[in-house]
């Protein structure tokens, strides 16, 4: 059995993933994890799948292409030899943290923080963005969910993400994940 | 993931309505320091403070970088002198008081509580002796906090205590003149005082409490406030229930977030885990007080017709909230009124919306009493020791905390501004409707017996 990663993107729409998880089934891949998102009204999904050792990747993502055919998606097959990165195969202790970044969008902002989150050797997990517009700075947010490595110096990082926060005048904040979810999850 | 709406809430609560730990506050058991050689009981308490709290301002200082939260006192709280010193004169504890001072000057914390007596019954020698040497300790310290409590519930109201509270107020006010009385600010009369509060100037360590623990205090009247106007602004059609219910989800989170931090310290001290007192305590700053959230519901100033009842439903919100969120609420837990410390309530009490009358009758549903009040310089000791008699009944009966913390303020009369300084703040000198000074009632001491628990009509 060989593995594949296939990746899906385009307008949503119903049926996208009845499509693309039937061409798999009636070739006896099996899928091992998936992911899908929405940014706005854009689709994308992600899967890792298991395949017979004769199956050929070009041909699964043409048969797959034709399936969704008039659906208006991109969509890609790669074989994959399931080798994690080192990040992931040497894992370090890490302490969970939210970055934040309050005020209106700024050509750069992603790049900036981003770049001295990978200076500091903090891995990020998950990034959202809040932008709804108009004048309330709450409603103008953007969410790095990061692991920190223990050898992080947390002020050091703070400090130059103030740096890029006066820069582009916003508001950055880096919190613990856990004041997040303890004040949340309260019915637990 | 962290869902969007859970991340915006948490987030202005820290960064736009004034969210901090008010205090972690490390109680320290004294009664193994016990002896009758004073050198030798001042050694032992400064040694085991200085030991058990060693670490807590750094540790505080660790966290805070950690959650991004402030932790904006660290303090002490330790076992009532007047029982653990009790075979020293008057003039010893005055010493002890500054032995306490020197300890919390070492440790880099802003209080230490405890210079405390526990008289609700009788006095005994090491009471006395205590009490006795308020004024001069409170005076030459700079950090010792007092609390005496005069009656309880079980017990009833020790009048003879008040009557002897009412001179010590008058003489520690006088000793601190060129401060408008600063001694007296840092004193505070109790009925029903609890064991654990992290809140200062009452903070004690009870008997029945363990070696050492680490309380925390948590604030955030800021936070309710603009909860209350956010709901306001969003939602448009609101009545009271849906208040009510705002305000107890905004005092739920509030004590999650101090309950997290509360535990991390205790686990770096190495210390059991006390408990949150959740109580909207303002400071005189902007958006930090509780004057504001009566505002906010649309009351046309604090002690205006409307603030009993709004009170009322405040602090039985912040309560319930609290003791949902957290299984070990305790200390005073609601909301304090303090007239000096909050800028709204003192503008009030300026401007003769909130009388002392009003002032005593929200006493009487809030969670603790006549505090932070600046009364003229030359209301006598014994129309102090009615004001705290009045006081302590409404605790005594209503099975509450109430507590009287009265500044006569040397050479002001009503209406004059008095200045304290830092966290206990500015204020109004308030009218008291005394006609005379001489008050024969009191005069009377004894004790006031403790209240019936039936026939609750």
């Amino acid at each position: 059995m060989n593995k594949v990663l296939i990746s899906v993107l385009g307008s949503d729409q119903p049926g996208i993933m009845a499509a693309v998880t039937r061409v798999v089934q009636q070739r006896d891949g099996n899928i091992e994890n998936l992911s899908q998102t929405l940014l706005g009204t854009v689709f994308g999904a992600l899967l890792q799948v298991e395949v017979p050792a004769n199956e050929d990747t070009d041909a699964l993502q043409q048969a797959i292409e034709t399936a969704c055919e008039g659906m208006n998606l991109f969509i890609r097959v790669h074989a994959w030899n399931e080798k994690p990165s080192q990040w992931h195969e040497h894992p370090l202790e890490v302490q969970p943290y939210i970055i934040t970044a309050i005020g209106p969008d700024r050509q750069g902002l992603v790049a900036e923080v981003t770049e001295k989150v990978f200076k500091h050797g903090v891995n990020i997990t998950n990034m959202q963005a809040i932008f709804e517009g108009g004048r309330n700075p709450m409603a103008n947010l953007m969410v790095f969910e990061v692991d920190v490595p223990r050898a992080t110096v947390l002020n050091d990082l703070r400090e130059e993400l103030h740096e890029v926060a006066d820069k582009l005048e916003l508001e950055i904040s880096v919190q613990h994940r856990r004041i997040f979810e303890s004040v949340s999850n309260i019915l637990n | 993931m962290l869902n969007q709406k859970d991340i915006i809430s948490t987030l202005q609560m820290v960064r736009e309505e004034n969210l901090d730990l008010r205090t972690v506050t490390v109680g320290i058991n004294l009664t193994d320091c016990v002896s009758d050689d004073i050198g030798r009981f001042k050694k032992n308490i400064y040694d085991k403070i200085t030991r058990t709290a060693g670490q807590l301002v750094t540790t505080c200082q660790r966290i805070e970088r950690r959650y991004g939260i402030e932790v904006a006192n660290k303090r002490i709280s330790i076992s009532p002198i007047g029982v653990v010193a009790a075979p020293f004169s008057s003039a010893d504890m005055v010493e002890i008081a500054l032995t306490l001072d020197k300890a919390a000057q070492e440790l880099g914390i802003d209080f230490i509580g405890g210079f405390s007596a526990l008289v609700e019954k009788g006095m005994s020698q090491g009471d006395t002796a205590l009490i006795d040497a308020i004024p001069q300790a409170l005076t030459e310290s700079q950090r010792v906090c007092a609390s005496v409590n005069v009656a309880s519930t079980r017990a009833g109201i020790n009048m003879d205590a008040i009557n002897r509270m009412g001179h010590v107020i008058k003489e520690a006010a006088e000793l601190t003149a060129k401060d408008d009385g600063l001694a007296a600010a840092k004193l505070v009369v109790f009925a029903n005082i609890p064991q654990d509060v992290p809140f200062m100037a009452g903070a004690y360590l009870g008997i029945g409490e363990a070696d050492a623990v680490v309380s925390v205090g948590v604030s955030g009247p800021g936070v309710v406030k603009a909860a209350l106007e956010r709901m306001m602004r969003e939602e448009g059609d609101v009545d009271l229930s849906r208040a009510a219910d705002v305000i107890k989800q905004t005092a739920a989170r509030l004590t999650r977030a101090g309950e997290l931090v509360g535990r991390e310290v205790a686990r770096t001290l190495d210390l059991p885990f006390g408990i949150v007192d959740l109580s909207l305590a303002p400071t005189p700053n902007e958006n930090d007080s509780v004057g504001e959230i009566f505002e906010a519901i649309g009351l046309p100033a604090i002690g205006s017709p409307g603030s009993t009842a709004f009170l009322a439903m405040l602090n039985d919100a912040v309560k319930k909230g609290g003791a949902f969120a957290s299984s070990h609420v305790g200390g005073l837990s609601g909301a304090f009124i303090p007239v000096c410390e909050d800028l709204t309530i003192a503008d009030s009490a300026k401007n003769g919306t909130l009388s002392l009358e009003k002032l005593e009758a929200m006493t009487a549903v809030c969670s603790v009493g006549l505090d932070m009040v600046a009364l003229p310089g030359d209301t006598s000791a014994e129309m102090l020791s009615a004001v705290i008699a009045d006081e302590m009944a409404i605790g005594v009966i209503n099975k509450k905390t109430t507590a009287a913390r009265l500044i006569p303020a040397p050479g002001k009369k009503a209406g004059d501004h008095v200045v304290f300084g830092g966290l206990l703040g500015e204020g109004p000198v308030m009218a008291v409707n005394m006609g005379t000074q001489e008050n024969r009632f009191v005069r009377l001491g004894g004790r006031i017996p403790a209240p019936i628990q039936s026939l609750v009509n």
